[in-house]
């Protein structure tokens, strides 16, 4: 990007948008490709997490098949909870915007592209990981029918009912953006005020 | 004046100057943390409010309901003869029924909140948000329509296409004209403020 130091965040946002919507289909095959892998850490790592706060401990996260899991519980007859089964891979689609973004930053080099989308990348694990506890805790405190009533109150009913409403819809779906913009909004600010920056150049 | 030579005058003497403080890192990336956490605040505000169940009734479901007869009637207009009921577009081979999610209003908060949360004048946000929500239901409608037509002639591929591909695209849709809109509307009607 040259030339007319008028026009420099025209050119950064053209860029970013092409490079963004050229990079979603890498990753997006990219994403595929580990999501089977991705889907077991995930619940191993959830399972570990809700063990923490088990005593006894008693619940199980199966996988079944690359992108499916069951939720069971040790200490019900039936182990496999009835309606249980849940699509991991839908909770961790948000993978594919945040590479595209990540590494569609024009004026930026591979070294930091590669280097801030691997710290995203990081947090988005770990809030993947909040967002399959609060899945199970969802489940257990609103879809059992009477076993749901009888072990939680109407608080914690509507405080997992509204929390899984929030991870699973604004702040999954946000998510790359709020990361995003955590690494590259002063550069964009800068874009803005182009006068009082010089120009980015790539 | 000649100075006289022998002991040197008295300077009286005084601590040394701590170094020059820098602006803190909350001065540093006042505009940035504010953005952040205003972004975050009206997300989770926006959304805690179209989860309760009398604006889900009467405003999330009637607005649902209007994008279904919107997407019925564009598909009628290409000839595909399907009816609408409240929410759902029923065709001979297949029907979709349009819940949260499909309808829109997730990319268009999103985008709400992060116009909102910028450092720009009013002007710029009002027309930001005008020409954003639309161009968010435009891209929600092709959304709808493509669905409709992979569940006639690719049911396979409904699944995906309904969750990933399409949920991604409308999101980075409204990702990318905000950040579009950050950068020229925003810098070129006025400064930020």
């Amino acid at each position: 990007m040259a030339g007319d130091p008028s026009q420099p965040s025209a050119d950064w946002t053209r860029l970013l948008i092409r490079n963004t919507l050229l990079w979603i289909a890498p990753v997006a095959l990219v994403w595929y490709l580990l999501t089977p892998l991705y889907n077991r850490m995930l619940l191993r790592t959830a399972q570990s997490l809700l063990h923490l706060g088990e005593h006894p401990v008693v619940t199980d996260l199966y996988p079944k098949d690359n992108h499916d899991a069951y939720i069971a519980r040790r200490d019900l007859p039936k182990r496999l909870l009835p309606g249980g089964a849940f699509r991991v891979t839908d909770l961790h689609f948000h993978f594919l915007l945040l590479g595209a973004l990540f590494l569609g930053v024009p004026a930026v080099s591979w070294r930091d592209r590669l280097g801030n989308l691997g710290w995203a990348a990081l947090a988005t694990a770990c809030f993947d990981v909040l967002l399959v506890v609060a899945y199970v805790e969802f489940f257990y405190a609103t879809q059992m029918g009477s076993w749901s009533t009888a072990h939680y109150g109407a608080f914690a009913r509507n405080f997992y009912g509204l929390g899984k409403h929030l991870l699973d819809l604004p702040f999954k779906l946000a998510l790359p953006l709020v990361l995003w913009a955590a690494f590259y909004l002063p550069r964009m600010l800068a874009e803005v005020r182009p006068a009082a920056h010089p120009p980015a150049t790539r | 004046m000649a100075r006289k030579h022998g002991t040197p005058p008295k300077v009286p003497s005084r601590p040394p100057a701590p170094p020059a403080a820098g602006p803190s890192f909350w001065q540093r990336n006042r505009r940035e943390l504010t953005f952040l956490v205003l972004f975050v605040v009206l997300l989770g505000g926006s959304f805690s409010l179209i989860a309760l169940n009398w604006v889900n009734d009467h405003a999330v479901e009637p607005f649902t309901a209007a994008v279904a007869r919107l997407s019925g009637a564009t598909l009628n207009f290409f000839g595909q003869h399907v009816v609408m009921r409240g929410t759902v577009i029923q065709g001979h081979r297949f029907a979709v029924n349009i819940r949260n999610g499909c309808n829109g209003i997730e990319a268009m908060l999103i985008f709400l909140s992060a116009v909102l949360a910028f450092p720009a004048s009013w002007k710029s946000k009002l027309l930001g948000l005008a020409l954003g929500t639309a161009a968010i239901q435009v891209v929600n409608l092709v959304r709808v329509i493509a669905l409709y037509l992979t569940g006639v002639y690719f049911p396979k591929l409904f699944d995906a296409s309904h969750t990933v591909i399409w949920q991604s695209l409308v999101i980075l849709v409204g990702v990318l004209l905000w950040i579009y809109w950050a950068n020229r509307f925003a810098s070129r009607r006025e400064p930020a403020t």
